[in-house]
């Protein structure tokens, strides 16, 4: 259930930002979120709907940016994306797996649009 | 809501992904109309979290305490080993037991001159920092070198929930099948220890110990892996070695 907390976080970060501007009415939230951030996009959808209700991003347009893995090879010293939907990542140099993740752990509100 | 309850089945999946280049179009769009205003903020959600963690590690060093944080699926064997190792490491030790119910793991651990005390989470799925900076109030911590933190079952939500922890274990038993760590890859790749548990029923069930041991190590190639079986006692040695080897190697228990 942490989906649930996670966008609780985001709600009282958007009210934060919104709250006293002239346009207040949050039309757009968006999240980046890493592949291996551990978050289900479902359930966070879910949760977004549940936690905006009755705040002033009820209604508003939710989307994630999902951020890929980048890996870094420790013998090549180099960094390598990961390949999509798989989470073994193999140097494209040398074939090493790599335990490195540079990015794709994020985990964070963007931005939002108001109107 | 999170894989282990199954309960995201029923919501539709709405989320648009954005390229990476059509919010800056949206943004140079709203600038030049009345659309709307783009407030970029760039936050991340578990800030708290992290501050929280950081605080408990800050806490830890000045105890020198090490502590380790140890997360499986319901079954793995977490609080049989805790139990085992409360009895066979000779070193202090104290354990903050995560349950969602009952207090059967941490009546199980108790020993003794062994500090356990027990976090119910409620319904969440997960220990968060300040829970256990909470839990750690009601433990008398003196003399304590070593600091088990169970986690509440659950592969899923744990991974992204800093405690402040030194170590992060994963446990895997033998029942639980050889493709388990690439099904739950974020929580294997967040591992610095990866315990291969039940290893006595191993043989009964079939289980394909280089399957495993290959998947742990395709998917987790930073976490170091011991095999092991609370129940017969194989592989304990290496356990207790391995915490040896961390109280030792360990800044927080020894700063310079
Ligand atoms: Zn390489």
């Amino acid at each position: 259930m942490h989906e649930v907390g996670i966008m609780e976080s985001a709600m009282s970060l958007v009210e934060q930002h919104a709250a006293g501007r002239e346009r207040s009415r949050v039309s757009r939230v968006v999240l980046r979120v890493g592949v291996l951030a551990g978050v289900d996009l479902y359930a966070l959808r879910f949760a977004f709907d549940v936690v905006s209700a009755g705040t002033l991003a009820e209604g508003a347009d939710f989307e994630v940016e999902e951020v890929p893995v980048t890996a870094y090879c420790l013998g090549c010293e180099r960094e390598f994306s990961g390949v999509d939907g798989d989470f073994v990542f193999a140097c494209p140099d040398c074939g090493d797996f790599s335990g490195e993740v540079r990015r794709g752990r994020e985990l964070e509100l963007s931005r939002i649009e108001l109107s | 809501m999170c894989r282990e309850c199954g309960c995201a089945d029923r919501v539709p999946f709405g989320v648009k992904v954005l390229s990476v280049f059509a919010p800056k179009l949206l943004q140079s769009a709203a600038r030049e109309s009345a659309g709307p205003a783009t407030v970029e903020i760039h936050t991340p959600l578990l800030a708290k979290n992290d501050d929280a963690a950081e605080r408990n590690r800050a806490v830890f060093r000045d105890r020198k305490m090490l502590v380790l944080n140890l997360i499986s699926s319901p079954g793995s064997g977490k609080t049989e080993l805790l139990s085992k190792t409360m009895d066979g490491f000779d070193e202090k030790a104290a354990v903050l037991v995560g349950d969602l119910e009952t207090d059967n793991d941490a009546r199980r651990i108790h020993r003794p001159g062994v500090p356990v005390a027990q976090i119910t989470t409620g319904t969440a799925c997960h220990l968060d920092a300040e829970m256990i900076a909470r839990g750690m109030e009601g433990l008398d911590l003196d003399g304590v070198r070593v600091l088990f933190i169970e986690n509440v079952g659950n592969l899923v939500c744990p991974a992204e929930f800093d405690l402040g922890e030194k170590i992060r274990v994963v446990l895997l038993s033998v029942t639980e099948g050889e493709d388990k760590p690439l099904k739950y890859p974020p929580i294997f790749k967040s591992a610095d220890l990866v315990l291969l548990t039940k290893t006595d029923v191993a043989g009964a069930l079939g289980f394909d110990r280089q399957a495993a041991l290959s998947n742990i190590a395709r998917v987790a190639p930073q976490a170091e892996v011991i095999e092991l079986s609370a129940r017969s006692g194989e592989g304990l040695d290496a356990w207790y070695g391995f915490l040896r080897k961390q109280l030792v190697g360990n800044p927080e228990a020894a700063p310079a």
